[in-house]
């Protein structure tokens, strides 16, 4: 017998043609299979394998043989099924090839009856009903009322079985449910048409009707894992792959969840998939398809390499400085993208300044780096500037994006300034990622005193701090939970607000001085829950439920496990914050967007960056040390494959705009004509205001973020013709170039040598002497100027300004490379 | 079919490939001399001369205090405000607006739009100016920047403004669809970023100061070029190729009279500018018609940049969001005078059979009043205006149940009034754009059609 279910067949669909290679082996997945009870099924995929890497679909193109249908059979779609108890063995043959898998069936005389917990909330999940645009909603539709996503098992069983006068699950007429004749649009479904009376689903909900509609029994098996087949495969352009999902229970057995899965791509200029978890490649590169199955999210990795071949001597002989340059080669080589060759010594210097410090190095330092002949000495380069007081600018800027400082958030100088203090401070001592974060997340006293408290003063309500907690910690945005469960996450609205309450008993009241806070922490209060009415217990998101009499400050216990090396975001987080600001693309993009769903484009890299920095005590210096010093950070910006750059695998240096703060610096630094920034002393640098809220044009045309909201978006590096119309019209650049002590004054006199005068240009501005055609063109323009009369002078000044304009708005100036 | 496409030979419906003859990447970069608007017509992408406003009501108007208003519902159904009689005997609008109920012959009124996705702000920006719910890592265009992209700039002007400002933080931290998505950033829209009701209104630097004479800037620019010619690698690079782009589109800018006197308000009556409302709105609106009339093809008006502390149509009755009374205080007059002047403006210089506008916000109310004496989220059902660009006016399309919840009648997709617009445009649907890998991706969903009772 067949038992209740039925396969809907996979479609099929034109494939991709994969040639068996020779040395490539054909292997059944799984290549073994239990089945647990009668009806039980489960696909089987034929899959091309050379070595350790799997290599593409063949399960169309495969025969089927079982050796004891009686045990088990299986169709030419590969679709096993059991049929009495036993061991068989089921054959798969391609062109010749064949492999074997093992089917175990055992179980077969205790007849299976779809599980209201395993089976029928995963399938209302996956048809859309308990969504948040179905029935899911909070307000229910058309007065019926799911949890969202299945999250309430208990409510969910009731209203099905109970509301409605008992129509919608009919234990007498099971067919005339209402739930089985409105998807079906038997009777009218303003949700339309959600499946077939032929269906699967359909048998598998009236299966659960006709054996009386149970609820889920507490002993039942749980679901414990799932599990993508294969996990991750190389595909070449044109091919299609079916993804397979298995749940696994907490009774160690398992079942084939393929179709119950809700599938989605990372990236669809690589590849689609489609509702059955058929995958189709559209184009080279790597993505995630992430299947979701009943709250628990799995991710095969597909790679799809270009079709040229790249040598493979080019891997072996390119440079590897350290694990990274290891796990990037081993991506590029899987996705045949050839690395750049290594950055010049003067390209290096730049960038290094640019990234780690924000500032441009000196025509000293470039000459003097390019003077030394030690083999070592990028990595000594690097370590001087991490010492630089720069640094401490820079990165205290950094972070102070992060943490929302300006005058808007803290109204009060003092509290912004000692708040900027603590940061500066942390910064200069290279306080551990960790107890920095610990240390504001716990902080108390005065605002003055310990400028940490005053992060309490910007985000005073719990949801507040709740929301820009993760987002700045664990790059993770929570703030859908607020009003319901997340629609893209695990995190419910019970997650949300047991994380609020560790922050209840947070209060401010006025400081001794007069112009501080006192932050102190009460030993009463609670968050209320807005749909409950009532507190939920303090628990930071998955972590542990917190006693909430327990004398200690709630937020310690939520700091411990925020912090802790097993929280799976919180090093990633700002792993991948250091990454980008180094590499031009975060690892994970958005920076700040580290969803499960959300994975890591080199997940192996990932890890072993996150590895390293909680071997090394989350030592931040430590982490740049490492990327600067790798060969991947050191390459060339000039992509090996012109035609096809790559922008994603860190095959080369990417090509990005100087940010806001950094080229108003550069401009001044040139120029020598530093930026007045009112209430500030003259000579302070954009990098060292402490406060977003400083007026300037030219910051807020390039993009400086507003530090309102803990978002990485609020920062923009793109150009626009704003930007360009300020630099061409606009009185930053035009009235630093024409200042009377613009290092333009010193050539203006005329009596200098005009091809000295171009050089010492190019040279402060680009690190670089001008080309014979470059300085030919400017040589031209000044020698016309005629040295007569009272307007020579000015001329002559005129056209060096211009010159400097054109050099300092070249991409060679306004870009990082 | 027509496939219109940056960085391949043009494939088109006869079957023919014809190298080199549209590249229309570099349609939106100004000053370069286009492969002009005649030769898309020719291939069949764009039919007329219709430009478009759209107006971003952000916040999401309330049905039932607007557009669908239902007297005898219960008073905590019905809200406030009570309905007005327009010119046109059988439609009924709110009395906030009793300058628009003048004009109800102008516009027409779809009352069933509605949406399954979340009921956040960003999903239903994205839908209502892309079609399009973003999703797997693709972000959609903006339907202006798809105008930009297939009909290139005009006259010296950037084809897609958009005023004052992009919507900003709305709670959900998603794109709001109002960029180029995978058409590339050069299609991005031109933004204002500047306040038209402040008294000192200009557009910043765009005109260069008096000691920069032509032929200074022309030796910039050739200097420039010929620095830039020692990087040349990085043209691979479109953030590189998109700073070049926007050079261009700067100078041209800078030397264009339509620019100069497009943005320059002041010349505007001052009864007309006070008519529109001296307000960021109002005089977005103006500022509108300007550039229409002086080539800009496409103008994106957000009347707000956030729900947050600011009074918008977001009412949820509590901080930071909006009470309800704003929309008589406030919000209401403020559309009410923007948009009738608009229409006004438009009709009397002949421009609003060229002149497509669409005021809309990104889901409805919950029909029911809250505690707090608000209304919150319902992407279930809400309305959305249109008028002019041949959209017939005086109609209402849909109908909803008896407390504005749900449509009963004729319900509308945000996908079928981007589709309407391109229509109205001249834009034939089953125009395909570029998208990621090169992949075509059709301008609205295979299927999607025009609400044909407007058009």
């Amino acid at each position: 017998m067949r038992g209740n279910f039925v396969s809907v067949r996979l479609p099929l669909l034109l494939f991709g043609f994969v040639a068996v290679c020779p040395h490539a082996e054909v292997v059944i997945l799984p290549a073994d299979v239990v089945l647990n009870h009668q009806g039980a099924q489960h696909q089987l995929l034929v899959e091309q394998r050379t070595g350790a890497n799997w290599e593409g679909d063949l399960t169309v193109r495969a025969q089927f043989q079982s050796s004891d249908p009686q045990i088990a059979s299986v169709d030419e779609h590969g679709t096993l099924w059991a049929n009495g108890n036993g061991t068989a063995t089921i054959t798969a043959t391609v062109e010749g090839q064949s492999a074997t898998a093992t089917v175990e069936v055992k179980g077969i005389d205790a007849p299976y009856h779809a599980s209201f917990r395993n089976d029928i909330e995963p399938l209302l999940f996956r048809m859309g009903c308990s969504t948040g645009a179905c029935h899911g909603a909070a307000a229910g539709k058309n007065g019926f009322k799911l949890s969202l996503r299945g999250f309430d098992i208990e409510w969910d069983h009731k209203v099905l079985t109970r509301q409605a006068n008992g129509r919608r699950v009919s234990l007498v007429e099971p067919e005339e449910s209402l739930m089985l004749l409105k998807p079906t649009m038997q009777v009218p479904h303003e949700g339309g048409k959600r499946f077939e009376k032929d269906s699967e689903t359909y048998r598998i909900l009236l299966d659960w009707i006709q054996n009386g509609a149970p609820a889920a029994p507490e002993e039942e098996r749980r679901l414990k894992a799932i599990r993508v087949l294969p996990e991750s495969v190389t595909l070449g352009a044109g091919a299609e792959q079916q993804i397979l999902v298995q749940a696994h229970y907490t009774d160690g057995t398992y079942s084939d969840a393929t179709r119950r899965t809700k599938f989605g791509t990372t990236d669809e200029s690589v590849a689609v998939v489609d509702e059955g978890g058929k995958v189709a490649v559209k184009g080279p590169g790597a993505v995630s398809v992430t299947a979701w199955y009943s709250g628990r999210v799995a991710t095969a990795r597909l790679t799809v390499p270009r079709p040229q071949n790249v040598a493979p001597d080019v891997y072996r002989t390119a440079k590897s400085n350290n694990y990274i340059d290891e796990l990037v080669l081993r991506q590029l080589r899987r996705l045949q993208i050839a690395p750049a060759g290594e950055a010049t010594d003067r390209e290096f210097i730049r960038r290094a300044y640019l990234d780690a410090i924000g500032i441009l190095p000196t025509l000293e330092e470039t000459t003097a780096f390019l003077a030394d002949s030690a083999p070592a000495k990028r990595a000594k380069l690097i370590d001087q500037l991490l010492e630089r007081p720069e640094y401490t600018d820079y990165w205290a800027y950094k972070w102070s994006d992060l943490l929302l400082l300006s005058s808007k958030n803290i109204p009060r100088r003092e509290e912004l300034s000692a708040f900027y203090r603590y940061i500066r401070e942390s910064v200069a001592q290279n306080k551990p990622w960790d107890q920095f974060v610990r240390e504001i997340l716990t902080a108390t006293g005065s605002t003055l005193e310990n400028g940490a408290a005053n992060y309490f003063v910007m985000h005073k309500e719990t949801v507040d701090l709740t929301e820009t907690t993760s987002q700045a910690f664990l790059g993770m945005s929570i703030t859908c939970a607020r009003c319901h469960n997340h629609p893209l996450e695990k995190w419910t609205q019970d997650d949300y607000f047991g994380m609020a309450n560790l922050f209840a008993r947070v209060k401010l009241k006025n400081g001794r001085r007069g112009n501080d806070t006192e932050v102190l922490v009460d030993d009463f209060g609670d968050v209320i829950h807005p749909r409950l009415g009532k507190p939920v217990p303090p628990r930071p998101l998955d972590g542990e439920t917190m006693e909430p009499n327990a004398p200690e400050d709630r937020r310690e216990h939520l700091a411990r496990w925020l912090t802790a090396p097993e929280n799976p975001y919180f090093t990633r987080a700002v792993v991948n914050r250091v990454w980008r600001n180094f590499m031009g693309r975060g690892l994970v993009e958005p920076e700040d967007d580290l969803r499960l769903t959300n994975p890591a484009l080199n997940e192996e890299l990932m890890q072993a960056l996150c590895d390293d920095l909680v071997e090394h005590q989350y030592d931040l210096k430590h982490l740049i040390r490492r990327i600067m010093n790798s060969a991947t950070y050191q390459r060339s910006s000039r992509p090996a494959d012109t035609a096809a750059p790559d922008d994603k695998h860190y095959s080369q240096y990417l090509v990005r705009r100087l940010s806001a703060e950094v080229l108003l610096d550069a401009y001044s630094q040139v120029t020598g004509v530093p930026t007045e920034f009112a209430g500030y002393p003259a000579g302070f640098r954009a990098l060292q205001l402490p406060d977003s809220q400083i007026g300037s044009y030219f910051l807020s045309a390039f993009g400086r973020p507003a530090r309102i909201q803990t978002c990485s978006c609020e920062r923009t590096d793109d150009s626009n013709v704003a930007q360009t119309l300020h630099v061409a019209n606009g009185d930053t650049l035009n009235g630093k170039l024409r200042h009377e002590k613009s290092f333009l004054a010193q050539f203006a006199e005329g009596d200098s040598n005009d091809d000295a005068v171009v050089e010492t240009l190019f040279v402060r501005a680009v690190a670089r002497p001008p080309s014979p055609a470059e300085t030919q063109a400017v040589v031209t323009v000044l020698t016309a100027i005629p040295r007569e009369g009272d307007t020579w002078k000015a001329d002559r000044r005129q056209a060096l300004e211009d010159l400097a304009w054109a050099v300092l708005t070249g991409k060679e100036f306004i870009f990082n490379h | 079919m027509v496939r219109v496409d940056a960085r391949r030979p043009v494939h088109f419906c006869d079957g023919l490939t014809r190298r080199d003859f549209l590249h229309v990447g570099s349609l939106a970069a100004l000053g370069v001399t286009l492969p002009s608007l005649f030769q898309l017509k020719a291939a069949g992408a764009v039919k007329k001369d219709v430009n478009c406003i759209f107006l971003f009501l952000v916040g999401g108007p309330s049905q039932l205090d607007t557009f669908d208003m239902k007297p005898d519902a219960p008073a905590e159904i019905r809200g406030p405000y009570k309905p007005i009689k327009t010119n046109c005997p059988d439609i009924q609008i709110s009395e906030i607006f009793p300058n628009l109920a003048k004009h109800a012959d102008k516009f027409s009124i779809i009352r069933t739009l509605h949406h399954k996705a979340a009921g956040v702000h960003d999903t239903g920006h994205q839908m209502m100016q892309t079609g399009r719910l973003f999703q797997n890592g693709m972000e959609h265009p903006h339907a202006g920047c798809v105008v930009s992209f297939l009909r290139g700039s005009h006259d010296g002007m950037p084809p897609h403004v958009l005023m004052p400002r992009p919507i900003g933080n709305t709670g959900g931290n998603m794109p709001h669809g109002q960029n180029a998505g995978f058409l590339g950033k050069s299609h991005d829209p031109f933004i204002l970023n500047e306040e038209p009701d402040k008294p000192d209104f200009k557009v910043p630097d765009l005109l260069p100061p008096d000691y920069m004479s032509a032929v200074r800037i022309d030796r910039r620019r050739k200097l420039r070029d010929l620095v830039d010619q020692s990087v040349q690698q990085m043209e691979a690079t479109p953030d590189a190729r998109l700073l070049d782009e926007n050079f261009q589109q700067a100078y041209t800018l800078m030397s264009s009279a339509n620019a100069r006197e497009g943005f320059d308000l002041s010349s505007e009556p001052a009864v007309l500018r006070e008519a529109y409302g001296m307000n960021k709105f109002g005089q977005s609106c103006l500022l509108a018609r300007r550039l229409l009339e002086r080539g800009v093809r496409f103008a994106t008006i957000n009347m707000f940049e956030t729900v947050f502390n600011e009074i918008t149509w977001d009412i949820h009755g509590s901080a930071p969001f909006s009470p309800i009374e704003c929309y008589q205080d406030l919000v209401g007059p403020m559309l009410d005078h923007g948009l009738s002047t608009l229409l006004e403006d438009l009709s009397q210089r002949g421009m609003l059979e060229t002149t497509l506008i669409v005021a809309m916000g990104e889901f409805g109310r919950t029909p029911k009043i809250n505690p707090a004496g608000g209304r919150d989220h319902w992407p279930q059902v809400w309305s959305v205006l249109m008028a002019g660009g041949g959209i017939q006016g005086g109609r209402v399309v849909g109908k909803t149940d008896d407390i504005a919840a749900y449509p009963v009648e004729r319900p509308v997709t945000p996908a079928e009034v981007v589709a309407t617009a391109y229509h109205c445009l001249g834009i034939d649907l089953e125009t395909e754009l570029p998208g990621p890998a090169n992949r075509p991706i059709p301008i609205v969903d295979y299927g999607v059609k025009p609400i044909l009772e407007l058009v």
